[in-house]
């Protein structure tokens, strides 16, 4: 196992480097000059012009491109063009915002989701199973803005339970903390719910129908121990993988809820760095999300060997 | 240790009285002196000088000051300045200080200061750089007295220094001055009425200003950039919101106190909500620019200028940019309704527009060969998006072919930038709009010059134009700075420089906890509000 860990780990090592390479080139050829941005509207073109100079923006791509990857190697993403800031500083004075987010959608989204879609599949066919699955087919129909809109108009607007919007660190409290991010995670939780549950269902439907299930029946296993211990355990491979696919998901459904909800996170200072063109913050950011997308990946392939002894690598 | 149902309730209890505790100390901070602001956009910049930003031009109205200001009148008044003195052949204007004028870091604010900010922001500003051509220098005379000594009288000096198109004159202390005007200032070191809270600073998300308990305002009554600037709150706090929606419900749920630009579409639910205020701080508001690329066909001929000009019927744009009428008004003027430069010279054309007949007779005499009309549309802006689509429907129907470049705002002020033939990357027209006060100044607005390649995007090149932009700068009164403007827009629409689609303002909305904001083209000021518990 160790010596699979390792050879996974330094795996890694060109998919970022070609990870880095397409990001740059993709950046940089896409249209748009944050020279021009930045300068504001009283400009003249010469005045841009002294700013890209002055930005290194002029010198060939080649010779940014290389001057990026020798400052990574030092493990220096770079500084904003916009706020003269690192990028470090930047992503991290960003985190907390968007690891509460995701985490608390994670463990609201696994913990209904396993629940309803244990609960379909031991209740196939009755009003409890089509409940869920309505419920999963409008979860991950209906867009997590629209969501957002519909809790901010009901909990905030009429009710006056939860905060519109922002985020309250820790340090704040916890409650304010948890107040800020009950309506996030929902919203953006509610398609990983109906993905998760419909997955668990049906995974579950299928170990259910199998021999040693029947075996357990018939020995008089009580329902508890007979769904969560034989089923569910049986059942859990593919539950892990789409829960390892929604993890790496939830960075595209992070950016729109922390617009809708103004939650200063990774996800808003990856859409306004887009905005405004500024190549150190985009580049840097996809780097790292580039990152969390292959260790999910290989946290998610390890987790298998615990989860079916069978697995070996 | 056994997990009892007891434990487990000391436990619940001991983490809600911690969470408790988190709520006090937050409610111990207090609201009532600090007012929640969200603006129109982000501060990308914090130099005001550098960048030509109206947010960075909102962020030095907070932390720096300037020599003169704008009064409500729109006349220029004293601020740092205390007293003056202009030569009776106009060359030698004296200036001095003030008393009390510190910088946020405790030192005196001196003349050596003020005379190597201005040197630094003319080498920035369009209308800097027209003054200080008559300008041979500008000298310290002592620790608070300096002055200017001109090549041939200028009568706009006062008007430049005090005017409230980016960038503005603010004043830095003399070793930030000193920064290449080409970068960046890295402090935030002023002398205004608030401190930039650096440490709270969170880039695209958060700006915090606190009281400067230092400052002393003038005495004279606050009136727009002039008179004592008296702050009344303790700190302001910037949420930069990248979504309208959110921040109008935020403002309803009295989670902020003050939303810059709420939409127009959605502004008579904040109508409806007793606890909200609307109100046009920005009388003169904005002037919509339809600017056509001189450079190359078919704009390169006046005749097709001019087809384009007949075609632009105001009443079109506006119902599609702003559509509510309250807000928006038909104006030809190329120097903004309700400014002092305002006239009716040259708007025959408004008459019968659109006039697709003589649209087309003009654009076959430009010699139009049937090419492609490159037109940018920035898709995240809204009114842009929408002008831009009328402009493509009325060319259509003089029969030009039409292609809408959609792009975001970020593309089209890098395309906007590129000289070339649009088969190279290049366009034919693109939409923007500047502030009515903005619009006024044919000298501080670069928009106005027709210099050719050194003017601003679109290219426009027309000696007569330039001589006239002299002259009413050089001007000494206001009655002959209006004939001359008159003279100016005739010119311009002769050879088009660039065609109005029209002016609106756009309202602010605030909670009814807040009073006394003082109304300023272009800048919003956080002095003399103030803001009930």
């Amino acid at each position: 196992m160790t010596g699979y860990l390792v050879r996974r780990l330094l795996a890694t090592i060109p998919v970022m480097m070609v990870v880095a390479v397409v990001v740059f080139s993709l950046i940089h050829l896409a249209p748009g000059d944050p020279a021009a941005i930045i300068a504001g509207d009283n400009v003249t073109a010469k005045q841009i012009a002294e700013i890209r100079e002055r930005l290194g923006l002029e010198e060939p791509l080649w010779k940014q491109f290389a001057l990026w990857v020798g400052n990574l190697a030092k493990g220096d993403l770079g500084t904003s063009i916009f706020s003269r800031k690192p990028v470090t500083e930047l992503i991290v004075q960003r985190a907390e915002p968007t690891i509460a987010l995701t985490a608390t959608t994670l463990v609201v989204a696994i913990t209904l989701a396993i629940t309803a879609g244990v609960l379909a599949a031991w209740k196939a066919g009755t009003w409890i199973d089509r409940g869920v699955m309505i419920f999963a087919v409008m979860g991950y129909s209906v867009p997590v803005f629209v969501v957002g809109y519909g809790l901010v108009y009901v909990f905030s607007m009429q009710l006056k339970w939860l905060p519109v919007q922002g985020y309250a660190p820790i340090a704040d409290g916890l409650v304010p903390f948890i107040r800020h991010l009950i309506l996030p995670s929902v919203a953006l939780g509610l398609a990983y719910v109906a993905l998760i549950a419909r997955i668990t269902r049906t995974s579950m439907l299928e170990v259910l129908s199998e021999d040693y299930i029947r075996t357990a029946d018939a020995k008089g296993v009580a329902t508890r121990p007979k769904l969560m211990r034989h089923a569910l355990k049986n059942a859990a491979v593919p539950i892990a993988t789409v829960i390892g696919i929604g993890v790496a998901l939830l960075i595209g459904g992070v950016v729109i809820t922390e617009t809708v909800f103004n939650i200063p996170g990774i996800g808003r200072l990856t859409v306004d760095a887009i905005l405004k063109r500024d190549y150190p913050i985009i580049q840097g950011i996809i780097l790292i999300f580039s990152a969390w997308y292959v260790l999910i990946n290989l946290a998610v392939d390890v987790l298998y060997t615990f989860l079916d002894p069978r697995i070996r690598y | 240790m056994k997990t009892t149902r007891r434990r487990v309730l000391q436990g619940a209890a001991a983490a809600a009285s911690l969470a408790t505790f988190g709520i006090r100390s937050r409610a111990s901070f207090g609201q009532s002196g600090v007012v929640r602001f969200v603006p129109h956009g982000d501060v990308r910049s914090l130099d005001p000088i550098w960048t030509t930003a109206n947010m960075s031009a909102y962020h030095g109205a907070m932390v720096y000051d300037t020599l003169f200001g704008i009064d409500a009148d729109l006349q220029p008044k004293p601020q740092m300045v205390e007293s003056w003195e202009i030569s009776d052949d106009q060359l030698n204007y004296k200036f001095a200080l003030r008393d009390g004028l510190k910088w946020h870091d405790g030192t005196v604010v001196s003349a050596e200061d003020c005379v190597a900010s201005l040197y630094r922001w003319s080498a920035r500003d369009g209308g800097g750089q027209h003054m200080m051509k008559r300008v041979r220098e500008i000298v310290a005379t002592g620790d608070k007295t300096f002055e200017f000594h001109l090549e041939e009288p200028y009568g706009l000096v006062l008007d430049v220094l005090a005017k409230t198109s980016t960038p503005l004159c603010y004043m830095m202390r003399a070793a930030d001055a000193a920064t290449d005007p080409n970068d960046q200032v890295t402090t935030n070191i002023g002398s205004g009425p608030f401190r930039f809270v650096e440490d709270e600073w969170v880039p695209g998300s958060k700006l915090v200003y606190e009281r400067n308990p230092d400052y002393v305002p003038r005495n004279e009554p606050a009136s727009g950039m002039a008179g004592g600037k008296v702050v009344h709150i303790e700190r302001a706090e910037w949420n930069i919101m990248g979504d309208p929606q959110t921040a109008m419900a935020a403002l309803q749920a009295g989670e902020i106190d003050f939303f810059e630009v709420p939409p127009l579409d959605l502004i008579d639910i904040l109508k409806a909500d007793p606890a909200i205020r609307i109100e046009v701080l920005n009388k003169l508001g904005n002037v919509g620019q339809i600017r056509l690329n001189h450079l190359h066909p078919p704009f390169d001929k006046v005749e097709a200028r001019q087809g384009m000009l007949a075609l632009v019927n105001q009443e079109d744009y506006m119902r599609a940019c702003i559509g509510n009428p309250d807000y928006y008004q038909i104006c030809g003027s190329q120097f903004a309704c309700g400014s002092l430069m305002e006239n009716d010279a040259g708007l025959e054309w408004m008459e019968n527009a659109p006039d697709v007949e003589k649209a087309k007779e003009l654009f076959a005499a430009a010699g139009y060969d049937g090419r492609a009309v490159v037109i940018l549309q920035p898709t995240d802006i809204p009114i842009l998006s929408n002008a831009a689509l009328v402009t493509a429907q009325l060319l259509r129907s003089a029969g030009i072919e039409v292609e809408v470049a959609a792009s975001d705002w970020g593309g089209v002020v890098t395309r906007r930038a590129v000289k070339a033939p649009v088969e190279e990357g290049g366009w034919n027209i693109f939409h923007t709009w500047a502030g009515g006060n903005a619009q006024s100044n044919p000298i501080a607005l670069s928009a106005h010059a027709a210099t050719g390649e050194n003017a601003w995007f679109g290219w426009p090149e027309d000696a007569r134009h330039e001589e006239l932009r002299d002259a009413w700068a050089a001007a000494p009164t206001l009655e002959e700075r209006q004939e001359i403007a008159r003279q100016l827009q005739e010119n311009s629409y002769r050879i088009v420089t660039q065609c109005i689609f029209g002016q609106w303002v756009g309202p602010v909305a605030y909670r009814d906890s807040l009073s006394d904001i003082l109304a300023i083209p272009e800048i919003i000021p956080f002095w003399n509000m103030k803001k009930s518990a």
